[in-house]
């Protein structure tokens, strides 16, 4: 029986956290009382996702948590992220969408911005329209930006419409008139009358998903939302009584791309807004351990086998973005600004017709995976560079579980070094710095393009392959710190216990910032603020638990993009406004290099960002014990590196035998089950009392 | 890092490192001249360009915005160094400039921001942006005098200082200086981007080791781009059109002959003498036209550089209306340019139709609105809105064009109903695909567009749209496009030549022409989610 407990239950002591991929589905549990951390992974059961969840949780508990015949019974909170919603936009497996738009627009899900999806290619294609035009209608309706009605809604064509639509089998209908935002009432009115006719049908109103300014990107949101919605819902249905069957004696709850979670009602409604809830905990567990670990400004790569995910966090606060366009599909929706390029350890290795080195986007995937698993494959990937350099281990790999062929991987790259006209080791180290250089273009698309200089932050490495490239990324972009958790290959999983129950709250309503406006923007921000208090309600969350923070997008009159200011505590009064002139100012500066101070500015989006404290995983602790590092040598290996030139002789330490305290320097190589630190020579590495591998780049 | 890379110079694996920060550059000095700006044509539409250049003043890459805006970049340097001695060059110089004569711009609204990069105290680099100004407006284009302020390339900043009465000068010939004002002023900040991320570029890597890689990556650009040619067939193809438009009654026929030999490509071009007409492209908008379709065919991978010019040749008769001198007028240029582009695919599906589109919409449709406000808080200012609308794709060999997008040398962005309604007496009632505008084929053409906007107050009309005479053609079989059109609500006072008034409470209605199709339309398979695309 499910109750309202919501992570404070007052009998379990077990916190878990699933995180369901597409291989393995990973179940990682924190005792409250104890501080003890396991771990269980059981296959993904892709067909039904909640079968291998229910598994994972039920065997992991008993396992690993003395659950006994009861397993979940002991469970005090339980968070969940998944890759459904992103996979359904992806493979364009979303459900059967109706659209209801104001007359003369039907074709503007298909117009978008009328740009063209490649400036070059002539055969580059735009991203599927998710409703056909059969089924996207055109109602009689026109509301004005003042809001005022310029043509009532024809009530009878929204009945006929829901009609035609349940007839051709719609499973989901999205409803997005102009200036909805301003004035939803037609939109209210659409979607009651649409309820009556198709009772079950999943509904999104544009004003309810993103209640602002810029039709296409509004229409672009509410129709993904309706994509999903009966896809999340299934998804949740089949979930949810599995979990009931197990006893799970609190609300489970469902990461969204923000990283917060939310119970699993409320995700059932808003699915557009879980499009990153993978990747997100991972970047929520970063944060959490930098926090810890004392470093507040945080750039995160979490490399895989085909891609790499990268997040920037500024004095601990991850960054939010309010809009992006994922898988093609312009989204607003508050999401951690989470930035994926296509360089991972499969990724595939050529040489263009202008006799450059490419790697990727590629992917050799994991069949046949390689040149050096031995499976058909010929094209180098950057996993075979590893090889051939030797910074992976050149005779097994994934602690032993997996043989591998240097020799392939060797005559794979010395063939590419003859076309080149180069040595194979150069062009081996050449790959590296290639994939090196495209995921640093990723990371200036979310550092140095939003102002912010890498050199400041330190590098959180984490996923199979990232602890790998940690360092040569650093190099490529100046930094000079990197931070390798304990466990890199589980992060995600983790991050489900480190995150607070979170949701994100806002209105647009354009007010310039001027004295006389203090009645109207103190209003908005308190009508945001009530709505955040509703949730809190809602997720039952103590009071002391409470926390909001306030903000406003702002923006010279004008312009249309704006900056978002943070609202001082307190009661909103005119040194209020003063501070957010002040604070509009400073950013407009840092990010423009000039601000106009006899403009007008006008405050757009007025933000409030509601988080439910929950107790989180502490990480345990462990006294820094003695610097020597001898006793987690396990051997040594002859490494190429490009500042030797040559093959050097490298020691090689096991991660579980690092003890907090210890301290080496590169030339070393750490391995561990789940992944690969390199640590080049003039690195040096220490361990710090939660078990993070610290490693100091020369300034 | 950086004794590697000065142990391997110029390895291929520097210069692609480099190649991809400096496409950063750009792209981010794009987005600051963006975000920063402050008129609907930049802030939404982002009708505007960035570059870096070398000293000088070869292309070291454009960002992925405009493409006819390189035609605006590729002289601006060589002429200014040819005004200003290079040794009297300081940091904190700024340039402005816009003239298609004595600046190398291709229509004076493209106003150009260009300053040098010092590094060490020696000139290295440019870094150059252009923004389309929506201003200049309800002029008469005879010749260019007509057509707005002529700027050549002169300091707007001089070691840093605002020259105040250049600024002046130029915003009291403008008829939107508030506008101009601001959106300059993101110009400004879009060049300090570009200047502080090549100098750390510089200080990571060393000077020396950023331009050479600067000089690879042209011939990189050479190599892929010869090696693109060669594996075309040799020969030489010919393929006329005619270009019409509003500005005239009869169409005017040109042609072009593409000739490959070995790696090398040359056209040819036949056209009539420049006229007195905005639709003159001067040389370098012709140049920067072959140069997009050319990469766009050969191999849109090639990185927009110098280098990629290098195996191509360009030959047009001096003073035609694809190579005009001055004073041509050539405000209209744009609409040339997409015939252009269109003509050397046809010339190109000749030798090798498996890698071209039929022919696309052919047009970049424009509106251009303006008036006095005559209510609200800026009444009695003078208002302008521009917009351009896309049309329709040319159908592929392996699938129906795209429908609704801007093609060729152009690819801003619509304006959003939600703000064009807040910043200008206009209300938008339709916006959508024209059925039946798409060439019949075994892959149909893509459809135009038609918009349809009421004025809410009086104000003053220009629309520019094209094959109104002619029509896009097909390939193979393919059936030709929809025609671009234009109409105004009954009762409202006839236009000339796309020219005219409309009264508060008037309509305009502006069609634009569909793609042409690809293969007979009897092999076209069913398509499942299809309407029928027949004129209804």
């Amino acid at each position: 029986m499910m109750d309202g407990s919501q992570g404070f239950g007052p009998n379990g002591t077990w916190r878990v956290g699933v995180d369901s991929g597409g291989t393995f589905t990973d179940v990682c549990m924190f005792n409250e009382a104890s501080g003890e951390i396991a771990v269980w992974k059981v296959s993904s059961t892709p067909d039904d996702p909640s079968r291998g969840i229910a598994q994972g949780v039920e065997e992991g508990m008993r396992e690993r948590a003395g659950g006994g015949d009861d397993p979940a019974a002991a469970i005090a909170y339980l968070g969940h992220g998944t890759t459904v919603a992103t996979n359904a936009l992806i493979t364009h497996r979303g459900a059967k969408v109706g659209l209801l738009t104001t007359g003369g627009f039907r074709d503007l899900l298909e117009i978008g911005r009328q740009k063209r999806p490649d400036l070059y290619d002539l055969f580059a294609e735009k991203p599927r329209t998710l409703v056909p035009r059969a089924l996207r209608f055109e109602l009689p309706e026109r509301m004005l930006r003042s809001g005022e009605v310029s043509v009532p809604l024809d009530e009878d064509a929204v009945r006929e419409a829901a009609r035609a639509m349940k007839a051709a089998g719609v499973e989901a209908v999205a409803i997005c008139f102009l200036y909805a935002f301003v004035n939803p009432a037609h939109e209210q009115a659409a979607r009651r009358i649409v309820a009556e006719e198709m009772p079950g049908a999943f509904l999104c109103a544009s004003h309810e998903i993103a209640p602002e300014f810029r039709e296409f990107e509004r229409l672009s949101t509410a129709t993904v939302n309706a994509y999903l919605g009966p896809i999340m819902h299934r998804y949740i249905s089949r979930l949810t009584p599995r979990l009931e069957e197990l006893g799970l004696p609190v609300a489970p709850h469902l990461t969204q791309s923000n990283g917060g979670v939310v119970r699993f009602e409320v995700a059932a409604e808003t699915p557009v807004r879980a499009v990153l809830s993978g990747p997100s905990t991972g970047v929520v567990a970063a944060q959490a351990i930098g926090a810890r670990a004392g470093f507040d400004d945080i750039i995160t790569f979490d490399m895989g086998g085909t891609s790499s995910d990268v997040a920037l966090m500024a004095g601990g606060e991850t960054t939010q973005t309010n809009e992006s366009v994922v898988h093609g599909y312009p989204i607003k929706a508050p999401m951690l600004d989470i930035h994926t390029v296509g360089a991972g350890g499969g990724s595939i290795a050529s040489i263009d017709s202008g006799g450059l080195l490419k790697v990727g986007p590629e992917s050799a995937g994991a069949d046949p995976g390689p040149v050096c698993y031995g499976r058909g494959a010929t094209e180098p990937t950057v996993t075979d560079a590893n090889i051939v350099l030797q910074v992976l281990n050149p005779v097994e790999i994934l602690d032993g579980r997996m043989k591998v062929h240097r020799n392939l991987a060797v005559e794979a790259i010395e063939k590419m070094a003859k076309t080149l006209g180069m040595q194979s080791m150069d062009v081996a180290q050449g790959i590296i710095s290639v994939v090196t250089a495209n995921m640093a273009k990723a990371i200036r698309v979310i550092s140095v393009q939003r102002g912010h200089d890498p050199r400041n932050y330190a590098l959180m490495a984490f996923g199979g392959a990232g602890p790998l490239h940690a360092v040569r990324l650093a190099q490529e972009l100046g930094m000079s710190t990197v931070i390798v958790p304990r466990n890199p290959g589980i992060l995600c999983a983790m991050g489900l216990l480190l995150t607070d129950l979170r949701a994100d709250f806002s209105a647009t309503r354009l007010t310039p910032l001027e004295a006389g406006n203090l009645d109207v923007i103190a209003d908005t921000m308190a009508r945001v603020e009530a709505e955040a208090a509703g949730w809190f309600e809602t997720e039952t969350i103590p009071a002391d638990k409470r926390r909001i923070t306030r903000r406003i997008d702002m923006r010279y009159d004008g312009q249309n993009y704006e900056l978002s200011i943070p609202l001082p505590d307190g009661p909103v009064t005119e040194v209020t406004l003063a501070a957010l002139k002040e604070g509009f100012a400073e950013a407009h500066k840092r990010m423009y290099g000039f601000d106009v101070p006899e403009e007008r500015i006008l405050c757009v989006t007025f933000r409030a960002e509601a988080m439910g404290l929950v107790q989180k995983a502490e990480l345990p602790e462990r006294a820094p014990g003695d610097t020597d590092a001898s006793g987690a040598i396990i051997g040594s290996r002859e490494v190429w590196y490009p500042e030797t030139g040559s093959f050097t002789q490298t020691t090689l330490y096991a991660r579980d035998r690092l003890a907090p305290g210890m301290r080496f320097a590169g030339p070393a190589i750490v391995e561990q089950m789940d992944t690969t630190t390199l640590i080049p020579p003039g690195v040096s590495a220490s361990v710090d009392t939660i078990d993070n591998l610290i490693l100091e780049l020369p300034r | 890092m950086t004794a590697q890379a000065t142990t391997h110079a110029l390895d291929p694996i520097t210069v692609e490192v480099i190649g991809a920060a400096l496409s950063s550059i750009v792209e981010e000095t794009g987005e600051a001249l963006v975000r920063a700006s402050y008129s609907t044509n930049i802030k939404e539409r982002r009708d505007c360009s960035t570059a870096l250049f070398d000293r000088q003043g070869r292309t070291l890459c454009q960002a992925e915005h405009i493409p006819i805006h390189l035609g605006s970049f590729l002289d601006f340097i060589p002429m200014l160094l040819r005004d200003h001695d290079e040794a009297e060059l300081r940091p904190g110089d700024v340039f402005v400039g816009n003239d298609a004569y004595r600046g190398g711009g291709t229509h004076l609204p493209d106003i150009v921001l260009a300053e040098p990069i010092f590094v060490d105290g020696a000139l290295v680099a440019w870094t150059v942006n252009l923004a389309h100004h929506s201003d200049f407006v309800d002029r008469a284009h005879a010749h260019i005098y007509q057509e707005g302020l002529r700027i050549p390339p002169i300091r707007l900043y001089r070691a840093g200082e605002l020259q105040k009465d250049v600024q002046e000068l130029i915003l009291l010939n403008c008829q939107v200086p508030r506008e101009r004002l601001s959106d300059l002023r993101a110009q400004m900040a879009a060049n300090r981007v570009g200047v502080q991320r090549f100098q750390e570029l510089c200080a990571r890597h060393g000077v020396e080791t950023v331009l050479a890689s600067g000089e690879a990556l042209l011939d990189y650009a050479e190599r892929k781009m010869r090696a693109g040619i060669a594996a075309l067939p040799d020969g030489s193809w010919r393929f006329e059109d005619v270009f019409d438009n509003l500005d005239f009654d009869t169409p005017i026929p040109f042609a072009v002959t593409v000739t490959v030999a070995g790696d090398e490509l040359a056209l040819d071009f036949e056209a009539p003498e420049q006229i007195r007409a905005p639709i003159n492209m001067t040389r370098t908008a012709l140049l920067a036209t072959v140069y997009y379709i050319v990469k766009s065919v050969i191999d849109p991978t090639v990185l927009p550089n110098a280098g990629l010019a290098r195996p191509i040749t360009v030959r047009a008769p001096e003073g035609s209306i694809v190579n005009c001198k001055h004073p041509a007028a050539v405000n209209g240029r744009v609409q040339t340019c997409q015939r252009v582009a269109d003509l050397i695919l046809g010339a190109l599906a000749q030798a090798v139709p498996e890698r071209v589109s039929a022919c696309t919409n052919s047009a970049c449709s424009v509106a251009v609105f303006s008036g006095t406000r005559q209510s609200g808080p800026d009444a009695g200012s003078y208002w302008v809105y521009l917009e351009t609308i896309g049309g329709g794709g040319g159908a592929r060999p392996n699938a129906d064009g795209l429908d609704g997008i801007h093609v060729h040398a152009t690819n801003t962005s619509n304006l959003p109903v939600e703000a064009l309604e807040g910043e200008y007496p206009l209300i938008l009632e339709r916006y959508e695909l024209v059925d039946g505008s798409g060439g019949s084929g075994r892959h149909r053409g893509g459809m135009g567009l038609r918009r349809v906007y009421r004025a809410t107050e009086d104000c003053m009309v220009h629309v520019d749209v094209s094959r109104n005479m002619s029509r896009s053609w097909g390939l193979l079989g393919g059936g030709p496009g929809g025609a671009g059109s234009y109409a105004t609500s009954p009762g409202c006072a006839p236009f000339k030549n796309g020219y005219g008034t409309l009264c508060a409470g008037e309509w305009l209605e502006v069609v634009t022409p569909g793609g042409g199709g690809y293969g007979p339309a009897e092999e076209r398979a069913a398509h499942p989610d299809e309407q029928p695309i027949a004129a209804e």
